[in-house]
């Protein structure tokens, strides 16, 4: 292992990680990836589920766990429709490769969120306390994240897009 | 690649803690009786399910009756029969109704709403009451559309010369003169039910009192649990005493989820009710119940049953009326879906039945493996019950415990005594009478008594 150190180092010399540097001085056009938008309106929701179930918890207004629900619930179906257009993103070549750190927090944040879906689906108070409000707002850390990173989660074939 | 193996991996976890949650009901006897096995709540995130099939009823298939009991089809092609009650002369009403229907508010309303179609009991009900009686010597049946255009009707009891019916949101008032065959008034309002909005457990059972001053109403939860919330529940999961003449009325037991059947006790002249238990806390939790109902009691819910064991899905929660709650005289064992309530009235039927009630269990798809879906019989001894149930009626499962000809509701007895049994997916009246009991007058046209157990 040791003896590849060098290799690696030099790697990371350059100042984009694992992208060859481009020789051609033609310029290649930035066609925008197609499911970023849909990551952030997913996010959003998911996200907003979080504010309601706190003011469930506050108020045990039965309708503000309804409104979690739904938002949980279409959060995801928007989620799906994301990564549906990501891999499209790739099939069509716009895009380049994952944004790992991005992948992952939005993958972690969806499987969380459809536990919480779930969680959700019970009835009355234990529907939110504590198993439901705990996964939105774990759900909510990671996609915030996620989103102070950009929505996308893959570069596009411009360089330096997405990161 | 990367996504689809992470897409994989996230579908085959989902399902794996799905499927670890669902566990299998046990034995249903443990929970006959005063002394019901209760085992720890549980939450999960998918309760433990099992829908069966709604397929009907081939011709001349028939529920299967206990020993010495022989099954036929009384009335065929009703619109979601749920009620019966046989008139001093003879004449059966037959109520044929179905929920006024309850909005979606969340995802899992939707999914309710399908299961609901498939186990068959999604289909509208006729909103009217027909009138059934056997003409000329048993050839023919006089069948007639006794009362129509009601609101979900459901219990319906006669005092003097007085019918009264329970739609969802009131008790209509009926004159009502032997004989008759049809009723085209529309009815006098006697008293408002609790009903809209949602009116989830919309039935509203109905008795009288041996001297008819008073009438006792069942009105169940507006949720299985407080999901929609405590403001509408306000006045709902009770029994209620309505003086007769003035309409006044007041509650006279609380706690009691979703009272379906109410009847008094020949013998005492106890009022008894058939309530059913919440669901989502496991196959065996809990135990839908007969009681005696005593006046002021508190039943539990929605903060606790069987006494006081505590239901964490309530917020805030009320020790001090957990403290006060009642158990139950008799578990009926979990998710059986007890509807109707009837007291035999002697052995006419079978010396076996002579003392104690029937009780229509029209079976839930809340447990795997299915319970209920049978009309049993609950002995009494000094106006107690006591022992085990007995089956009566079986057969409305298929042999493959996934699919569904029929569910018993309500029940009655004709004037020969035979038991009569709505049943509400197969749209028909079945009549329960003893194998060899050839010298009763009242008999239908066809012949099924091949069919019984011997």
């Amino acid at each position: 292992m040791l003896a590849q150190r060098p290799t690696d180092n030099d790697a990371s010399s350059n100042h984009l990680q694992g992208v060859p540097l481009r020789t051609s001085t033609l310029p290649i056009p930035a066609r925008a990836l197609l499911h970023g938008g849909f990551i952030g309106a997913s996010s959003a929701l998911l996200i907003a589920a979080f504010g309601t179930d706190c003011f469930y918890y506050t108020t045990s207004l039965s309708q503000w766990s309804n409104f979690s629900a739904w938002l949980i619930c279409v959060g995801l179906i928007i989620m799906l429709i994301a990564l549906i257009l990501l891999m499209i993103d790739f099939a069509a070549g716009r895009a380049r490769r994952l944004n790992m750190v991005s992948f992952a927090l939005v993958l972690a944040a969806g499987l969380l969120s459809l536990v919480n879906a779930f969680v959700h689906s019970r009835d009355a108070w234990t529907s939110v306390v504590p198993d439901g409000i705990l996964l939105s707002a774990v759900s909510a850390i990671l996609l915030v994240a996620a989103g102070a990173r950009g929505w996308s989660l893959a570069l596009s074939r411009a360089a330096g897009d997405g990161l | 690649m990367k996504a689809i193996t992470l897409h994989s991996i996230a579908g085959l976890t989902a399902f794996a803690v799905l499927t670890a949650c669902s566990p299998k009901g046990g034995d249903p006897a443990r929970q006959y009786g005063s002394d019901p096995y209760l085992p720890e709540p549980h939450q999960y995130l998918l309760p433990p399910m099992s829908v069966p099939h709604s397929v009907g009823w081939k011709s001349g298939q028939t529920p299967t009756a206990a020993a010495g009991l022989k099954v036929e089809a009384l009335a065929t092609g009703l619109e979601h029969p749920r009620f019966l009650y046989t008139l001093p002369n003879g004449d059966i009403l037959v109520v044929e109704s179905n929920s006024p229907g309850t909005e979606a508010f969340r995802p899992k309303d939707f999914i309710a709403g399908k299961v609901k179609a498939r186990a068959g009991a999604a289909d509208k009900g006729g909103n009217r009451i027909t009138l059934l009686r056997e003409v000329g010597g048993g050839s023919r049946e006089l069948r007639s559309i006794f009362i129509d255009h009601l609101h979900s009707p459901y219990g319906v009891v006669l005092v003097g010369d007085t019918l009264y019916v329970a739609n969802t949101d009131a008790i209509l008032a009926f004159n009502y003169a032997p004989g008759m065959t049809q009723i085209t008034s529309s009815g006098v309002k006697l008293t408002d039910l609790p009903a809209g909005p949602i009116d989830h457990h919309w039935t509203k059972s109905l008795t009288a009192s041996a001297d008819g001053s008073k009438l006792y109403v069942g009105v169940g939860s507006n949720s299985n649990i407080t999901e929609n919330g405590m403001a509408v529940e306000e006045g709902r999961a009770a029994i209620y005493e309505v003086d007769r003449l003035s309409g006044e009325k007041r509650i006279f037991a609380s706690g009691t989820r979703n009272p379906t059947g109410l009847a008094f006790e020949p013998q005492t002249q106890q009022l008894f009710a058939v309530v059913n238990e919440r669901d989502e806390i496991g196959p065996d939790l809990v135990p839908d119940y007969l009681t005696s109902v005593r006046q002021g009691g508190f039943y539990g819910w929605p903060y606790s049953y069987w006494g006081n064991h505590v239901d964490v899905r309530v917020h805030p929660q009320r020790p001090d009326l957990v403290s006060q709650a009642i158990k139950p005289d008799y578990g009926l064992s979990s998710h059986v879906a007890p509807l109707s309530l009837l007291f035999s009235q002697g052995q006419r039927l079978s010396p076996t039945f002579a003392h104690g009630a029937f009780i229509g269990e029209h079976g839930s798809w809340d447990r795997s493996p299915l319970n209920g879906y049978q009309v049993i019989f609950v002995p009494f001894v000094d106006g107690r019950p006591v022992g085990r149930p007995t089956t009566v009626v079986n057969g409305f499962l298929g042999k493959d415990n996934a699919t569904v000809h029929g569910r018993p509701v309500g029940l009655s007895l004709d004037g020969s005594g035979a038991l009569l049994v709505a049943d509400d997916v197969g749209n028909t009246v079945w009549r329960v009478s003893a194998a060899q009991a050839e010298e009763f007058a009242w008999q239908t046209g066809v012949d099924k008594s091949k069919q019984a157990n011997p």
